[in-house]
C-alpha cells in the first residue's frame, strides 16, 4: 500500500494533483490577462456586461459600505462599486493572479478611480482579512477556478459582516437540452478557435469551457453556500441558465 | 425576460454618458454634482430610478430596494407632470400646483435639468476628429445653411398659404372680416331688440285702451258720408 495517495482534482476535463491545479490556473490567467476584456466581449457578445450589471443591482451597495471583489481581475465590478460606495466607503479588489491584478489596476486608474480602492493579491480559500469586515462580497466568474470551493465559501462567510451579502456570479447548467447542445457546440468548437485567433492561446479557452462543465449546478452551489453558513440563499438564472447569480446573507 | 429592463437601462446610460461627454459644459456641472444621488419615482408605470452623479457621467440604477435616507433628493411625479417639466414649466409652479412632490435638496432637480436639457453638443468638434478641421467646418457650415434655409422656407410657406386662403381664394374668412360681420350682427340684434320693445309697448297701450272703455258705452261710430 502506498504511504499516501496523491489527492487529485479536475483541471477542466483532466485530472491533476490538487497542489498543481492552482498553478495551472495561474498559467491560464497569466496568458489571457492582456486580452481578457476583448475576449469576454467577443465570447459573450457583450452580454457579460449585462450579467455584471445585474449582479451590481442585486448587491445593494450603499455609500459608506466596504466591498470585497474577489477574482475581480480587470476591475469591471470594482469600477462601479467604487462610485457607489463614495469617498467614505472602500472597495478591495482581490485576485490571486498578479497579471490580472496589474491589468485591473491600470484600467481602474485610467478610468479615474481614486483613493477608495485597494488592491490585494489573495487566495479566496484563505482570505487575509479580519472577521466581519465587509458589507458585500462579490465573486464574478471566479469560483469555478478555485480548487477548494467549500473552503473559499467558508472564508468568504467569515469575513462578511452580519447582514452582509455574498454574490456569486458564475456559469452554470442551462435549463433546456436544446440550449445545452447549442452551448456545447459554441464552447468547444468556436471558443478555442476565437482564443487562438485573438489571444493566441486556444488551450486556455478550452480549459475555460471545460471548467464550466465541471462547475456545480445551481442547486448544488446553493447547498454549498448554505453549508458554509449563509442563509436565505437564492439564485437567479440568466440567459436560460447559462449563467446563474447566487445570493446569500450572513445572519 | 429578466435582462430586458437592465439592457434598456444600460443602453440609456451609455447614450446619456456619450452625449454628456460631447458637451463642453458638462464636466463642470458634473463636478458640482458628483457624489449626489437623485431618486425619481414615476407613478404610472411604477418605476423607481436612481441617478447617481459622478465626475465622468451619470449611473442609472434601479431603486427598487433602496432606502430613502441614502439619496439626496426624491422626486415623485406622473407622466403628465414629466412632460410639462420637460417642456419648460418651472419647478416651483409644478410644486404649488401639487403635481410634483420633492423632498431633500431641490436644487438637484434644477441642476439635472440644466445638465440634461441644456446640452450643447459640440458635434462639429466630434466631426473634426474624424474628418479633420477644414472638412468638418465646411460640412458643418453646409448643414447649418441647409437648416436655416429649411426654417425660412417653412415660415414663407405658412405665410403664402395663409394669404392665399384668406385673401385670394377667400375660402375662409379672415379675422378682420369676421370682426366686421360680428359688429353688423350686433347692431342688427340691438335694432331687433328695440323693435320688439316698441311693439310690446304699443300692444300694451292698445290693450289698455280697449279695457278702459266701459262695456255699456257704444263706441262712437262716424256716420258714413
Amino acid at each position: 500500500m502506498s504511504p499516501s495517495e496523491k489527492r487529485t482534482t479536475h483541471f477542466g476535463y483532466q485530472e491533476v494533483a490538487v497542489d498543481e491545479k492552482a498553478s495551472r490556473v495561474a498559467d491560464v490567467f497569466h496568458s489571457v490577462a492582456t486580452r481578457y476584456d476583448i475576449m469576454n466581449d467577443l465570447m459573450s457578445m457583450g452580454i457579460h456586461r449585462i450579467w455584471k450589471r445585474l449582479a451590481i443591482e442585486r448587491a445593494g451597495v450603499r455609500p459608506g459600505h466596504h466591498v470585497l471583489d474577489i477574482a475581480g481581475g480587470t476591475g469591471d465590478l470594482t469600477l462601479k462599486f467604487s462610485r457607489l460606495v463614495g469617498p467614505r466607503g472602500k472597495v478591495v479588489l482581490a485576485d490571486i493572479n498578479a497579471s490580472m491584478l496589474n491589468v485591473g489596476r491600470d484600467k481602474l486608474m485610467d478610468n479615474g478611480v481614486g483613493g477608495n480602492v485597494e488592491y490585494v493579491q489573495a487566495n479566496a480559500e484563505c482570505l487575509p482579512f479580519p472577521d466581519n469586515s465587509f458589507d458585500c462580497i462579490t465573486i464574478a466568474f471566479g469560483l469555478r477556478n478555485v480548487t477548494d470551493k467549500d473552503a473559499a465559501l467558508r472564508s468568504m462567510t467569515r469575513v462578511l459582516k452580519p447582514g452582509g451579502r455574498l454574490l456569486v456570479l458564475e456559469f452554470s447548467k442551462p435549463n433546456s437540452a436544446l440550449l445545452s447542445k447549442a452551448y456545447d457546440e459554441y464552447s468547444f468548437r468556436l471558443l478555442p478557435k476565437m482564443g487562438e485567433l485573438v489571444a493566441g492561446d486556444g488551450e486556455s479557452y478550452r480549459y475555460l469551457a471545460e471548467s464550466i462543465r465541471m462547475h456545480p449546478d445551481q442547486e448544488t452551489l446553493k447547498g454549498m453556500m448554505e453549508t458554509a453558513g449563509l442563509d436565505r440563499v437564492e439564485y437567479t438564472n440568466l440567459t436560460g441558465g447559462i449563467v446563474a447569480l447566487h445570493r446569500g446573507i450572513k445572519l | 425576460m429578466l435582462v430586458t429592463p437592465t439592457l434598456l437601462l444600460a443602453g440609456c446610460e451609455r447614450t446619456l454618458n456619450a452625449l454628456l461627454a460631447r458637451d463642453p459644459a458638462a464636466p463642470a456641472r458634473l463636478s458640482a454634482l458628483a457624489g449626489s444621488r437623485l431618486l425619481v419615482r414615476l407613478e404610472k408605470p411604477h418605476l423607481q430610478l436612481v441617478l447617481h452623479y459622478h465626475h465622468a457621467g451619470i449611473d442609472l440604477l434601479r431603486g427598487d430596494d433602496l432606502d430613502e435616507t441614502d439619496v439626496d433628493a426624491i422626486v415623485e411625479l406622473t407622466p403628465e407632470t414629466l412632460s410639462e417639466w420637460l417642456s419648460g414649466a418651472s419647478i416651483e409652479r409644478l410644486m404649488f400646483d401639487g403635481k410634483l412632490s420633492v423632498r431633500g435638496r431641490i436644487h438637484l432637480l434644477e441642476a439635472t435639468r440644466d445638465l440634461l436639457f441644456d446640452l450643447d453638443i459640440d458635434w462639429e468638434g466630434e466631426l473634426a476628429r474624424w474628418l479633420g478641421d477644414m472638412p468638418a467646418h465646411s460640412l458643418a457650415e453646409g448643414v447649418r445653411r441647409a437648416a436655416r434655409w429649411g426654417l425660412r422656407a417653412k415660415d414663407e410657406l405658412l405665410q403664402d398659404v395663409s394669404e392665399y386662403v384668406f385673401e385670394e381664394a377667400r375660402i375662409l374668412p379672415g379675422r378682420q372680416q369676421r370682426d366686421v360681420l360680428r359688429d353688423h350682427l350686433t347692431e342688427l340684434e340691438i335694432a331687433t331688440d328695440r323693435l320688439e320693445a316698441k311693439l310690446n309697448r304699443l300692444h300694451k297701450r292698445l290693450t289698455q285702451l280697449t279695457t278702459n272703455q266701459s262695456p255699456n258705452k257704444q263706441p262712437h261710430l262716424e256716420e258714413p258720408r
